[in-house]
C-alpha cells in the first residue's frame, strides 16, 4: 500500500474518531447507595439507558450517604460537579438552588407532558419558588413497624389510633418486661423524624411552615415545647443507650424480638424481608404516628421523597434531563420495585396483587396521606438543626428540659436570621 | 540558585496556603457558591464567644497532656525496659514489634475495632466489666459525656505508644555501650543507669517526639470524627472537628478557615517554645 493511501487512511481515521468523541455525551452520575442490591440497580439503569442511546456514556460515582453530605457541596463548587445528583428535597436542596447550582427542569416537563405522568404530591417537595427542580427517585414515609406476636401477648388487638391509646399500649408492653420501642440515635437524624411528627402535630401548620425559613423562622410557638413534652414521656419506653446505638443495631434488635415496635421508613420494609429472620416480614403490622389533641393536621404523614436533580452547570442539559426521567420513569420504576422493593413516583406503577400486601399498603398510606411532612434534619438550615440535634440527644438521655431545649433553637434561629 | 527550586517548593506549598487561609477567615463564603461577603475579623469574635470553641481547646489539650505522659513517658518507659537486659534479646524483638503493630493499623480500622469495644450491648469492655463482678462500671463508653473524650484519648494511646517506643529504642540503640560498662563498674544499678545516662542521651529525641505528638494532638480528626463525631453533645469536640464542621457541615468555610488560624498558631507557637525549652536544658 503506498504512503499516499496510508496517509489518506490515518486522517479518515483521525477524523473519524474526533467525530466521534465530539458527538459523544459524557455525563456524570452521583448517588449514594454504595451497598448491593442498590449499586446493581443503578449500573442496570446505565446499561440499559446507554443502550437505547449509543451516543451517551455515563460515569456513575457512588459516596456513602453521610459523605455525600459533605462530599456534594464540594464538588458543586467546582469544574466536576456532576451532571446528575441524588439529593433530598427541602432546605437541603433548596440552598443548591440558591446558589444557582441546580437547573429549573420545568420547561423540560412541560414540554412532553412527562410532568404529569408523576403523583403531584411527590413532585411538590421539588418545587422551589414555583419551579420544579428535581423528580422522586423512591417514596418514603415513616411509620410504626410492630411485632403482631409481641402485640397479641400484652393483650393489644388493634394499632393505637390516638396517642392516649399508644401510652396505654406502651405501658401494657413494658409489663412483659420489655422496653417496648426500638430506637437507636447514635446518629440524630432519627430522632429528628419523631420531632418532625410530634411538631406538625403539635404546631399549626402555617407557622411550622414559616419556621423552616431561616431567613424568618423564629421557632417561638408553645408548640414545640408541647411537642418535645410528648418526647420526653416516650423515652423511659426506648431500649437503653439509645444515643450509644446505632440504627441498624436498634432494627436487629427489633427483628430479633428483644421490641414490640420501632419507628421506621417505609422504604426499609423491603430490608426487613431479605434481612430479617424467615417468615418476620409476615409477623409485622404499621401504624402511622398516632393522633394527638394538637393543632396540626393529624391526618399528615412524616416522610418526603428522596430524587434526583440536574446541575445547573451540565454541559448537556436535554441528555440529563433525559436520563433523569428514565431513571425516575415507569419502566426503570418497575425493575426498582423488583430489584429493590420501592415505589418511584409514577403514577399507577403496578396493581395490588403484583406486590406483597404489606408494601402495597405502606405505599397507599404515603399516597393517601393529605400532605407529606418533611424530616425535620432536611429540612432545617445547618445550624439551627446542629442545635437542635445536640438538644434532642440531651433530651434522650433526660438531662435537659423541653423548654430548655426549645431555648437554646431560638437562639441559634435568631442568629441564622441576621445572615440573611 | 540551586535552592530556588526548593525556595519555591516551600513558598507555593506551605506558606502561599497560610496566607491564603487567613484572608479566607475574612470572608463568609461557602464551598457550592462563588459569592463572598466580606466580614473582617467577626468570626474570630464569634469564635471567641463559642463556649464550644473552648470545649474544644480544653479536648485537644487534654489530648496532649495524656498522649505526653502515655506515648512519651510511658513509650520512653518500654523502651528502655526493652533494651535493657530484663529479658532476653529475641522476646526483647518480640515485644517491640507486637507493640508498634498497632501504629500501622489505619485510623478508620482501629476507630472501628474500639466502637466495637466500647458497644454499651455487645462491647468487649462492659462484657469484662460483667465477668468480674463489675456491672456498676458498665456505661455507653462514647455515648456518655463523661467517658467519651477519655475513650477516644485511650485508643489513640493503644494505637501510637508503640510507634514512639520504638523512634525512643532506636535512639537508645545509639547510646555508645561504652558509657554503660563505666557505669556498671561505678557500681549503678538499672534505674541509676536509665536516669543518668539513658534518659539524658535521648534528650533530643524526647523533645522530637514530645512535639510531634503535640501537634498530633492538635490536628486531631479521625478519630474523633468517626468515633463520635462530636458528640455526645460536643464534649468530644476538637478543634479538627470543629474547623470541619464550620466548612461543610455549616456551609461556613471562611469560619472554618478562621479555626484553622487559630489550629496553626497555637502549634507553632508552643513548637517553637517546647524547642527553646530543650535546647535551654
Amino acid at each position: 500500500m503506498n504512503k499516499k493511501v496510508i496517509t489518506i487512511l490515518l486522517i479518515t481515521v483521525f477524523l473519524a474518531s474526533g467525530l466521534l468523541l465530539a458527538a459523544t455525551v459524557n455525563l456524570k452520575f452521583l448517588h449514594r447507595w454504595t451497598q448491593e442490591p442498590d449499586r446493581s440497580f443503578f449500573e442496570e439503569v446505565v446499561k440499559e439507558y446507554e443502550a437505547l442511546n449509543p451516543n451517551v456514556k455515563i460515569d456513575i460515582q457512588t459516596v456513602s450517604n453521610d459523605a455525600f453530605k459533605e462530599k456534594i457541596k464540594v464538588m458543586l463548587g467546582t469544574a466536576e460537579a456532576p451532571d446528575v445528583f441524588f439529593t433530598w428535597p427541602g432546605e437541603f436542596t433548596n440552598r443548591f438552588i440558591r446558589a444557582g447550582n441546580v437547573l429549573d427542569i420545568t420547561p423540560y416537563m412541560l414540554e412532553d407532558g412527562s410532568m404529569f405522568h408523576y403523583y403531584g404530591s411527590q413532585l411538590i417537595p421539588f418545587v422551589y419558588e414555583g419551579a420544579l427542580y428535581g423528580l422522586p427517585y423512591r417514596l418514603d414515609g415513616k411509620v410504626f413497624v410492630y411485632n403482631k406476636e409481641i402485640f397479641a401477648q400484652a393483650g393489644i388487638d388493634s394499632a393505637p389510633q390516638t396517642l392516649d391509646e399508644f401510652m396505654e399500649d406502651l405501658e401494657k408492653l413494658a409489663a412483659l418486661g420489655m422496653k417496648p420501642i426500638a430506637f437507636g440515635n447514635e446518629r440524630p437524624w432519627a430522632v429528628s423524624h419523631y420531632i418532625a411528627a410530634l411538631n406538625q402535630k403539635s404546631v399549626p401548620e402555617e407557622i411550622w411552615e414559616i419556621d423552616t425559613d431561616p431567613a424568618i423562622g423564629t421557632w417561638t410557638d408553645p408548640g414545640y415545647v408541647k411537642a418535645l413534652e410528648i418526647y420526653e414521656d416516650l423515652v423511659p419506653y426506648f431500649n437503653n443507650f439509645t444515643n450509644a446505638l446505632k440504627h441498624d443495631q436498634a432494627r436487629v434488635a427489633f427483628m430479633q424480638g428483644q421490641h414490640a415496635m420501632m419507628y421506621l421508613e417505609i422504604v426499609e420494609i423491603p430490608e426487613i424481608e431479605r434481612d430479617g429472620p424467615a417468615g418476620f416480614i409476615d409477623k409485622i403490622g404499621v401504624f402511622p404516628f398516632p393522633a394527638t389533641d394538637g393543632p396540626g393536621n393529624q391526618s399528615y404523614l412524616v416522610g418526603y421523597p428522596e430524587g434526583f436533580v440536574v446541575s445547573s452547570k451540565t454541559k448537556h442539559p436535554e441528555e440529563a434531563v433525559d436520563f433523569l426521567k428514565f431513571l425516575t420513569g415507569k419502566e426503570m420504576g418497575r425493575l426498582e420495585l423488583e430489584m429493590l422493593g420501592w415505589f418511584n413516583g409514577i403514577k399507577n406503577l403496578v396493581s395490588p396483587d403484583e406486590v406483597k400486601p404489606i408494601v402495597f399498603e405502606t405505599t397507599q398510606l404515603i399516597l393517601d396521606s393529605e400532605k407529606m411532612v418533611n424530616w425535620l434534619d432536611s429540612s432545617l438550615h445547618a445550624k439551627i438543626w446542629s442545635v437542635y440535634s445536640v438538644e434532642l440527644q440531651k433530651l434522650t438521655d433526660l438531662v435537659t428540659t423541653p423548654q430548655k431545649a426549645m431555648d437554646a433553637v431560638i437562639k441559634i434561629a435568631t442568629e441564622v436570621r441576621s445572615e440573611f | 540558585m540551586y535552592v530556588l527550586p526548593a525556595i519555591a517548593f516551600v513558598l507555593v506549598f506551605v506558606y502561599f496556603p497560610i496566607v491564603m487561609n487567613f484572608y479566607n477567615s475574612l470572608f463568609r463564603m461557602n464551598s457550592y457558591s462563588d459569592a463572598r461577603t466580606f466580614v473582617g475579623f467577626k468570626h474570630y469574635v464569634r469564635m471567641f464567644n463559642d463556649p464550644i470553641f473552648y470545649t474544644a481547646i480544653k479536648n485537644n489539650f487534654l489530648y496532649a497532656a495524656f498522649s505526653i505522659l502515655f506515648q512519651v513517658g510511658l513509650g520512653m518507659v518500654l523502651a528502655i525496659f526493652l533494651e535493657g537486659r530484663f529479658i532476653g534479646k529475641r522476646m526483647g524483638t518480640f515485644f517491640r514489634n507486637t507493640l508498634f503493630i498497632p501504629s500501622i493499623i489505619s485510623i478508620p480500622a482501629v476507630a472501628l475495632l474500639w466502637y466495637f469495644i466500647y458497644n454499651p450491648q455487645i462491647g468487649l469492655l462492659n462484657g469484662i466489666l460483667g465477668v468480674v463482678g463489675l456491672d456498676s462500671l458498665k456505661t455507653a463508653w462514647l455515648a456518655n459525656p463523661k467517658t467519651a473524650i477519655y475513650s477516644v484519648i485511650m485508643m489513640s494511646q493503644w494505637q501510637y505508644t508503640g510507634y514512639i517506643m520504638v523512634l525512643l529504642v532506636v535512639a537508645i540503640q545509639k547510646i555508645p555501650r561504652e558509657l554503660y560498662e563505666s557505669a556498671v563498674i561505678d557500681g549503678a544499678n538499672e534505674f541509676q543507669k536509665a536516669v543518668y545516662i539513658t534518659i539524658p542521651s535521648i534528650k533530643s529525641m524526647l523533645a522530637v517526639t514530645t512535639i510531634i505528638t503535640f501537634i498530633g494532638s492538635f490536628k486531631l480528626f479521625s478519630e474523633i470524627y468517626i468515633m463520635t463525631d462530636g458528640g455526645p453533645y460536643n464534649t468530644t469536640q476538637v478543634l479538627g472537628v470543629y474547623m470541619y464542621r464550620a466548612a461543610f457541615k455549616f456551609d461556613e468555610m471562611g469560619y472554618g478557615s478562621a479555626v484553622a488560624v487559630i489550629i496553626f498558631t497555637i502549634t507553632f507557637l508552643v513548637s517553637i517554645l517546647q524547642l527553646k525549652s530543650f535546647k535551654s536544658t
